[in-house]
């Protein structure tokens, strides 16, 4: 079925699943088959942010201080958090926007992947301040070895359901031979490829951060690259809400509330769907090996890193019905906490002290006891 | 306004730690108080990460709950208890 940008048929949204349906036309909200991505997009609008107001200068002076060791561990998370923005920042919208059938979803995923491309600016901007000329670390990213493997999970389920969803869109169903490789093109497989598409993001949101996060905040808890752990707590906060729609698109599909065929799918393809996550948990143990190769960071070592992962990935496995293949049950990070947390709920002792934290938010937060002076 | 006065909520977690709650701004702040380990992120009912088995009894959310939870669980950090309850945590 060809894409059309706006589908002059009637449509009733309300019948429609999320995926695979007819394509969406008004951009309504009036009614709403899944009410939660409204919900999320709302979330995710009020953590609006601006690179530019986090105060990096400060890291400039910090980066210097660090051992070369330290050094390598600090900007590897960069390059490779940058390499996992730059392709959240366009493949949701590449790859889910022909084919979703809700104005809801639709519009979540295109608040999803502008958050994305918040974080990937963020990412110049401390790199800008760090370094002359940070085009060395940006070069670096797609020739690197070990980010190299890993972009290579992360965006093949993408480009395989982006390329039959292509095939799909201009040809119909049927079996294709192109430059040598035959492509069975159905419904049934395309929604199959939709399912590891969606796990292998679920899998990406919610643990391929983790390790670079966590070697952030343990450069906070020393008081080091503090304006970069600004921005990374901002980034983790938009990166939890990704992961929760990912989590409701797998579970609204795995407990039969959306698309039948997608119930079905989710059980053939359990098995599959856990071997995404737990390659992905491989991935972040093998990352903090590299890491650590030349030496580890106060605060951290690869073996607790690793617990954390598996820690992490429990919880996030179990989320979507997967269970908890891993020993750890307990946080070996607890302070990892601290900065996950929402901002106004609870802020990290260290950092109420930092006045540079957040300038344009906390200036715009006017609360009503700063007029209490004002008589009118 | 006449309030009547009433028995504490009781809260049970794991089948073994009980309390009465005494009116914190959530569930996961009265178990925090009680040493009882809750996993938590956002503390703010969108990252799922206090999920927790609500075995028996009634709660009232104070913030919209976003992250996914099963018709059995609930999100501890956007919630309080309206009857006794009965939690088991993961
Ligand atoms: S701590 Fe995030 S939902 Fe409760
Ligand atoms: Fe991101
Ligand atoms: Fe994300």
């Amino acid at each position: 079925m060809k894409y059309t940008t706006f589908n002059q048929q009637p449509v009733d949204t309300m019948q429609e699943h999320m995926f695979f349906g007819k394509p969406v036309n008004v951009a309504r909200y009036d009614q709403q088959r899944h009410p939660i991505f409204e919900k999320l997009i709302e979330k995710q609008i009020s953590f609006f942010w601006r690179p530019e107001e986090v105060d990096v200068s400060k890291d400039r002076v910090d980066f210097l201080k660090l051992t070369d060791a330290e050094k390598h561990i600090f900007s590897s998370n960069l390059k490779y958090q940058t390499l996992l923005d730059s392709v959240q920042g366009r493949s949701p919208n590449i790859a889910f926007l022909p084919i979703i059938s809700l104005p809801e979803l639709e519009t979540w995923v295109e608040t999803w992947s502008f958050f994305e491309t918040i974080h990937s600016r963020s990412y110049t901007h401390i790199l800008r301040n760090l370094f002359n000329d940070p085009s060395a670390v940006f070069d670096d990213i797609v020739v690197n070895e070990e980010i190299k493997k890993r972009a290579t999970d992360i965006s093949k389920y993408y480009d395989d359901l982006i390329f039959y969803t292509q095939l799909y869109q201009t040809r119909g169903e049927g079996v294709y031979d192109v430059d040598g490789y035959t492509h069975e093109v159905s419904i049934r497989n395309l929604k199959k490829k939709l399912f590891l598409c969606m796990n292998s993001v679920n899998a990406l949101e919610a643990i391929r951060f983790y390790v670079s996060f966590a070697c952030t905040f343990a450069f906070a808890e020393r008081e080091l690259m503090e304006g970069n752990s600004k921005i990374i707590r901002l980034i983790a906060r938009d990166e939890n809400i990704h992961l929760t729609s990912t989590q409701h698109i797998l579970n609204l599909w795995a407990k039969g509330k959306d698309d039948p065929e997608m119930a079905e799918i989710s059980k053939e393809l359990e098995q599959e769907a856990k071997d995404i996550f737990m390659l992905a948990v491989q991935q972040e143990k093998e990352w903090a090996s590299y890491l650590f190769k030349d030496g580890s960071m106060l605060g951290l070592n690869e073996e607790i890193l690793c617990q954390y992962v598996e820690y992490i990935a429990n919880q996030r496995m179990a989320a979507i019905g997967l269970g908890q293949p891993y020993e750890s049950k307990s946080n070996p990070l607890p302070w990892m906490n601290n900065y996950l947390s929402s901002d106004n709920v609870q802020v990290a002792p260290q950092e109420t002290e930092i006045s540079s934290y957040l300038v344009g938010q906390i200036d715009s937060e006017v609360g009503s006891e700063d007029f209490e002076e004002f008589e009118l | 306004m006449f309030v009547k006065d009433k028995q504490p909520t009781q809260v049970c977690v794991n089948s073994h730690t009980c309390f009465s709650f005494k009116n914190e701004e959530n569930l996961l702040i009265a178990m925090e108080k009680q040493n009882i380990d809750v996993h938590f992120h956002c503390r703010e009912g969108f990252c799922g990460a206090c999920r927790t088995k609500l075995v028996s009894g009634e709660i009232e959310y104070i913030i919209d709950p976003l992250a996914f939870i099963d018709d059995d669980e609930v999100l501890v950090c956007c919630c309080i208890p309206k009857s006794d309850v009965e939690l088991k945590t993961y």
